[in-house]
């Protein structure tokens, strides 16, 4: 064959045009979310810039991390949405309650967390009261973002248990119908993810601390208690941070079974999962304490050690300090005493007559 | 059976009997539960402690530890039946028996016979406790002169004696906390949870700082006591802590002759007295 100048044109443009597909192809895999191509910039660890307020605010996306979130399917824009063009002005604070550009499948609507909103104004936890006024430090109530991140998957396996995550083997059943790989990944760590919880109860219970542990929060709003210190003190609470799984955390007993986290009621409220009528239904169910008697559930969950909270059990606390200190430092005092006393064994203070 | 002889010499020193086979490997089993329950329960109380984790993980962790907790807990609770039992047994077999066939029985026999058990906690331990203190404070040179078993040791027997009863009871009450609070409020597992855990930090602290130190640490042992393996005390620790049964002893056996004098401080004085 002939080489000509028109021939050589000819196959240079095919071999661009395969590089760019095999780019293209490549960056498809991995930039999944990235049409808007933001990872551009966004990729570069030490992205930041000091805002009005003197904070340092970080950009950085790495997109492993985000790949292996559950939001990785969403385009930045799907969130951003007043970002239009490139390079964009300061981007606003994300609202979680918009449509974004995923499909709901089983309603073939836009996505939106815009029901969470519904449950959370219900909720002890709305910014509003009964008659729609803004309560008095409705500061203090949390919006989406102080519980929320954008948590990773955490996949389960369960073949034959072994590891934990992504199963291999699960993977190859999929892929005896489905054949796009990136499909089956998420599609595995999505199911599995929602099968239990993103997070773990020490999690949970950290999330809640954020406000009810917070002295400050707790005395504002007149709560009985410090809740996540004195569930540290039961045995779910301290098993939560050995990260038992199967530990109830805050949001077991707070919430009923089935019903939306969001819901959560004053335990005044006949309808909350802790109203006294209610609360030995939390723990006789038959996840947790099946043969209990109702009488199980006057337990103290979140008994403190305070003479004002929980006098007697704050007394019998005081009685076994006293008792341990009644009984050891007299001892040590001998121990103390004896240790020196044989250095000198002959040694003997004279009295005067 | 054979009866164990009260003193064996071994090398040219003297070993007298305290305690038998039996009473040893009760000693044993009780050990091995205490410091078993020690090591994977004060984790849990202490779990915002950054050793915690790794300990507990040393057992298994929170899936396994609280299996291997109620395990030794059982092994201690039988322990501590079978204690009673035998004490019942050897007190009613070797001394009321005995005294009904010789003398008849009445209440008030058995009581003072009870009463006059060697661990029972009677006027000469305080009147111990007072003599040590002035010896430890400086004021007399002579500790006092101990009985078969000193105050010290009667407080190593009923201290976990009474740890025992409230820290079972309790632990019993939170292992079976559905069974129990069909009679008890639930409130009772949050006063079983103080008592259990704060009662038994104080048994783990007096058994490893109080007994360690008498039976292995303190200048008189150190570095190790071995009446509780081989049962037999030797003649020097005899005389230092147990004066009194050793005079006791070395006259029923027909020793009288040899019975050395208390240890240093009686004669020492006399002698170095020029010194002081």
């Amino acid at each position: 064959m002939k080489l000509t100048v028109q021939t050589f044109r000819h196959n240079l443009y095919l071999i661009i045009l395969l590089i760019c597909f095999l780019i293209s192809a490549f960056t498809a895999s991995v930039f999944a979310a990235d049409i808007g191509n933001c990872l551009l910039c966004h990729k570069y660890p030490g992205m930041s810039r000091v805002n009005e307020d003197g904070d340092l605010k970080l950009f950085y996306v790495n997109e492993d991390i985000f790949n292996n979130s559950v939001h990785a399917r969403v385009k930045c824009e799907g969130c951003h949405s007043d970002v239009k063009k490139i390079p964009h002005d300061p981007a606003k604070k994300v609202d979680c309650l918009i449509e974004c550009h995923i499909m709901e499948p089983s309603t073939e609507k836009k996505f939106s967390h815009k029901d969470a909103e519904f449950f959370l104004e219900n909720s002890v936890h709305s910014k509003n009261d009964k008659d729609g006024n803004l309560k008095k430090f409705t500061e203090d109530m949390p919006s989406c973002k102080d519980c929320h991140d954008n948590p990773l998957y955490r996949p389960l396996s369960f073949f034959k248990t072994v590891r934990y995550g992504v199963s291999e083997s699960s993977l190859g059943r999929c892929r005896v119908c489905h054949k796009k790989e990136e499909f089956i990944y998420r599609f595995y760590n999505h199911v599995t993810t929602r099968l239990h919880k993103s997070r773990n109860p020490l999690n949970i219970a950290e999330v809640c601390a954020r406000c009810h542990n917070n002295p400050e929060i707790v005395a504002r709003h007149n709560l009985a208690t410090k809740a996540v210190y004195s569930y540290g003190e039961t045995f779910h609470g301290k098993a939560a941070k050995f990260l038992d799984e199967r530990i109830p955390d805050c949001l077991d007993c707070h919430v009923r079974k089935g019903e939306s986290v969001h819901q959560m009621l004053k335990h005044e409220n006949p309808l909350s999962s802790t109203h006294k009528d209610n609360r030995d239904k939390i723990c006789t169910n038959m996840d947790c304490h099946p043969s209990a008697s109702p009488k199980f559930a006057t337990y103290s969950v979140h008994a403190e050690f305070n003479s004002v909270q929980s006098p007697v059990q704050y007394y019998f606390t005081l009685f076994f300090i006293v008792l341990t200190g009644g009984t050891l430092l007299p001892l040590m005092g001998i121990i103390f005493l004896d240790c020196i006393r044989r250095l000198f064994p002959h040694a003997v203070i004279k009295r005067r007559k | 059976m054979n009866k164990t002889p009260a003193i064996k010499v071994k090398n040219g020193t003297r070993f007298f009997f305290r305690f038998t086979v039996n009473q040893r490997i009760q000693h044993f089993i009780l050990a091995l539960s205490v410091v078993t329950l020690v090591l994977t329960g004060m984790p849990l109380k202490f779990s915002d402690t950054s050793w915690a984790p790794y300990l507990y993980a040393l057992f298994g962790g929170i899936h396994a530890a609280p299996v291997i907790h109620k395990v030794f807990g059982a092994i201690l609770l039988a322990l501590f039946v079978y204690h009673i039992v035998y004490l019942v047994y050897v007190i009613y077999k070797f001394q009321v028996l005995p005294m009904k066939s010789k003398e008849g029985l009445s209440i008030g026999k058995v009581l003072k016979l009870l009463a006059n058990q060697p661990l029972v906690p009677n006027l000469k331990d305080a009147k111990d406790i007072g003599a040590l203190m002035k010896y430890l404070l400086y004021l007399s040179t002579t500790r006092p002169d101990g009985a078969k078993y000193t105050w010290k040791e009667k407080f190593d027997y009923w201290a976990p004696f009474w740890g025992m009863v409230v820290i079972g009871l309790t632990g019993l009450i939170m292992w079976n906390k559905e069974l129990a609070t069909m009679i008890v409020p639930g409130e009772v597992i949050n006063f079983s949870l103080i008592a259990h855990s704060d009662e038994a930090l104080l048994a783990a602290l007096f058994l490893f700082i109080w007994h360690w130190y008498n039976a292995h640490f303190s200048e008189a042992v150190f570095p190790m006591g071995t009446a509780f393996i081989t049962g037999y005390l030797p003649e020097e620790l005899m005389i230092e802590e147990h004066y009194e049964d050793y005079v006791e002893i070395m006259t029923q056996e027909g020793l009288e002759h040899e019975i050395r004098p208390p240890h240093g401080t009686h004669t020492a004085v006399s002698e170095e007295g020029g010194h002081a």
